[in-house]
């Protein structure tokens, strides 16, 4: 069957189209209609939209939809929008992601539009260079934040044990954890959370030892050597019970609220420094942060300031000038900024750093000092992780969980970590 | 042609016949049906529109490379090979599937047919308690029920409480590799409301005279049981094991809640859904996963098959 259309339909058809879209674009005149997805809590989206609101005021006929997911339902979203040619304008972009987007060509290059409409000359020169791929920009950064260990400053004081500090070894790290389980101060509480599934815990480990996770041309960094001292050295934490038993340690989700801090079952647990706000809403005792531990006294750069979060604009935008220009109100409006807080890590650019400090209260003074104070335990910061890197912490955790619960050793749980993730790299 | 057709063919010329009947039949039948299918377009369009179309185009992408962002690559049956030869994820997850099938089924089933006797006895309140315990099937797909399963086998949770009067000291029945599954088995067969709803239906067919019969012969309630209930409810049993086998291989929202969408700990709650989910959203595989998702099709239709095969030789229908 074919289809025929007569003169006088086309004709007619043409007229409804033509007054259709003259409708449509008279609509558009009026409004500049910006969409906005990240991923995060209620009170995250509330100042976000906050944000928004103001910008608003300042651009009349700016529409703007901002829409938040958690994080395990937020990229299955944006994959699915992207997919379907309906991706919002402005993204919220993680490190570990972006490679991935801006590689298959769903972000756009934004390194034309600075200077004149982003301004990033006050951000740190390393920073920005994180939100670039392949030479180009396709991110900024809202946030700079670096992994931490969180402690309950109560539980230790209970148990009147001093708590680690930036000297701190894993070796001494273990004897305090053991002597905390044994302080028995709490019913069912242990020193530490097992970290050994822990991917910033273990990049940390290996960077101390000059190693990476990930080298710039998408290959692993470390060997089995290294993976197995690894799960050796947390197979002795768990023998001494200085952390958590591998049941309790399974059932961390990466969640504050899953925490085993944040649950009651251990005093130290590790995270991210723009987390701690969160932690400290939802766990009654004082909590304080420190670095990961040193692996010998004298061993330095396992930390780095990672742009927490990006803003990226979609390469599908049809508003990309408007989209630059609300990123650019994002990261650099002083009013937008009391309104962000540290909420999404530290402000990169100075000025806007500036303004922050004078206005954060207690809790949010602490990731502050702790993110200025790292000194020499600071190193550079890592390429971005390749693609399949999400499947990688997978793998490790995987691993982890099977050394912990005893059906492998340790040295297996090496081999086998470095054989996964060689794997998918190379299937990409 | 038709047998209907043929039956006047030495009364009248066929030929003819027919001829007229080409000529008016598609509008007769139209202006017969019109309305029918009117009615059944809303379905016409979801079946067309958002079951078999999406159906045949993973079968299309099921051979193809595609990562969502980018146009779909053709690969041949790359994806099936790898399935079948390279992918130890896969086979875990078929194991976790294969032994929440076999253990599930079987004992929901079980528990289905006991709670329908029991209330077939004629209770008073019956429409009650046929609510209250249809409710978790209800519920059952749900989140909360799934965090509320969570919180009551958690190593301090409430299943542990209750042992611990007993001086027994739980394990944490869902974060520890060797139980998890099964508190997801567990979490299944409560959730026996709709077969139990179709056991008590078959129940009430089958008739009081033949229990009376049998008790005047002196049968005793077990014999009865066998000798009568269960034949005679083969046909309802078949109906629930086939539509519950069906169900367990489709599971998927209390592994993705309890797990964290892991499929964790140690892959001992991947189920195959869960896995083809993260292979399709969380890795960017949509090819691979629509590969698993037919394999998943194949799996179910073969288990289905067997199920009717092998029923002539269990099922009973009344001649």
């Amino acid at each position: 069957m074919t289809l025929r259309v007569s003169r006088r339909n086309f004709v007619a058809g043409g007229a409804t189209l033509l007054s259709l879209s003259a409708l449509g674009t008279s609509a558009l005149a009026e409004e500049t209609r910006l969409r906005l997805l990240w991923w995060g809590s209620q009170p995250r989206a509330d100042r976000t939209n906050k944000v928004s609101e103001l910008y608003k005021t300042k651009n009349a006929g700016t529409a703007i939809t901002g829409e938040f997911l958690g994080w395990a339902d937020y990229w299955p979203r944006l994959a699915t929008q992207v997919a379907g040619r309906n991706a919002p304008d402005i993204i919220q972009m993680d490190y570990r992601y972006i490679v991935e987007y801006a590689r298959r060509g769903a972000l756009a290059p934004l390194e034309s539009y600075m200077p004149s409409k982003l301004q990033l000359d006050d951000f740190d020169p390393a920073q920005i260079e994180g939100g670039k791929v392949d030479g180009h920009l396709y991110g900024v950064s809202l946030g700079a934040n670096s992994a931490a260990t969180v402690l309950n400053t109560v539980a230790f004081k209970e148990a009147g044990i001093d708590m680690p500090t930036q000297k701190t070894t894993w070796e001494e790290f273990g004897k305090i954890g053991a002597e905390m389980t044994k302080a028995g101060k709490r019913k069912g509480y242990f020193g530490f959370a097992d970290g050994s599934g822990v991917e910033p815990a273990l990049e940390n480990y290996l960077r101390q030892r000059g190693k990476a996770l990930y080298t710039a041309d998408s290959k692993i960094a470390f060997g089995p050597e290294e993976a197995t001292e690894w799960f050796d050295m947390w197979a002795k934490f768990r023998e001494a019970g200085a952390c958590v038993t591998p049941d309790i340690q399974a059932l961390y989700k990466d969640t504050i609220d899953t925490s085993p801090l944040t649950v009651g079952k251990a005093a130290c647990d590790y995270a991210h420094s723009n987390q701690f706000v969160g932690y400290q809403a939802m766990v009654k005792d004082k909590l304080a942060l420190t670095n990961y531990m040193r692996i010998t006294p004298d061993s330095k750069g396992g930390h780095y300031r990672k742009p927490s979060m990006f803003f990226s604009v979609s390469a599908q935008s049809k508003v990309m000038d408007q989209a630059v220009d609300y990123v650019n109100f994002f990261v650099k409006n002083p009013d937008a900024a009391v309104i962000l807080d540290v909420e999404r890590g530290i402000p990169e650019s100075k000025a806007m750093r500036d303004v922050v400090a004078t206005k954060l209260d207690e809790t949010g003074k602490v990731p502050l000092a702790y993110v200025a104070g790292l000194g020499d335990l600071a190193g550079p910061l890592p390429p971005p992780p390749p693609t399949g890197a999400g499947e990688g912490t997978l793998i490790l955790r995987n691993i982890a969980e099977q050394v912990a619960f005893g059906q492998i050793s340790p040295s297996d749980g090496g081999k086998q970590l470095v054989d996964g993730i060689t794997q998918v790299l190379a299937r990409g | 042609m038709s047998n209907a057709m043929r039956t006047p063919a030495g009364a009248i010329n066929v030929e003819r016949y027919q001829g007229a009947v080409a000529e008016g039949r598609f509008r007769r039948l139209w202006n017969a049906n019109a309305p029918g299918y009117l009615f059944l377009l809303p379905w016409l369009i979801g079946f067309f529109g958002l079951t078999l179309g999406p159906a045949l185009i993973s079968l299309y992408l099921s051979f193809t490379d595609f990562d969502m962002l980018q146009s779909p690559r053709w690969v041949g049956a790359a994806n099936y090979v790898r399935i079948a030869t390279a992918d130890p994820k896969f086979s875990a997850a078929m194991h976790v599937t294969l032994t929440y099938v076999v253990f599930s089924v079987p004992f929901k089933l079980t528990f289905a047919l006991l709670v329908a006797m029991a209330l077939n006895r004629g209770l008073r309140g019956l429409p009650i308690y046929r609510a209250i315990f249809y409710l978790p099937s209800l519920l059952g797909g749900s989140v909360a029920i799934a965090v509320l399963w969570r919180q009551l086998f958690a190593s301090d949770g409430l299943v542990n409480a209750a042992l611990s009067h007993f001086g027994i000291e739980g394990p944490s029945w869902i974060s520890h590799p060797s139980y998890s599954i099964y508190t997801l088995v567990a979490l299944s067969v409560w959730q026996f409301g709709s077969p139990m709803i179709i056991f008590l239906a078959g129940l009430r067919q089958i008739p009081q005279d033949m229990y009376e019969a049998a008790s005047l012969d002196g049968a005793s309630k077990f014999r009865q049981f066998y000798k009568i209930t269960l034949p005679l409810l083969t046909p309802v049993i078949f109906f629930n094991a086939v539509v519950q086998t069906i169900e367990a291989f489709k599971a998927f929202t209390p592994a993705f809640i309890i797990s964290g969408g892991t499929g964790g700990p140690i892959n001992s709650t991947l189920f195959y859904t869960l896995y083809l989910y993260q292979e399709a959203f969380g890795n960017f595989r949509m090819g691979y996963a629509s590969a698993l998702a037919w394999i998943l099709v194949v799996i179910i239709a073969i288990f289905t098959a067997f199920s009717f095969l092998s029923s002539r030789y269990w099922v009973h229908y009344d001649d």
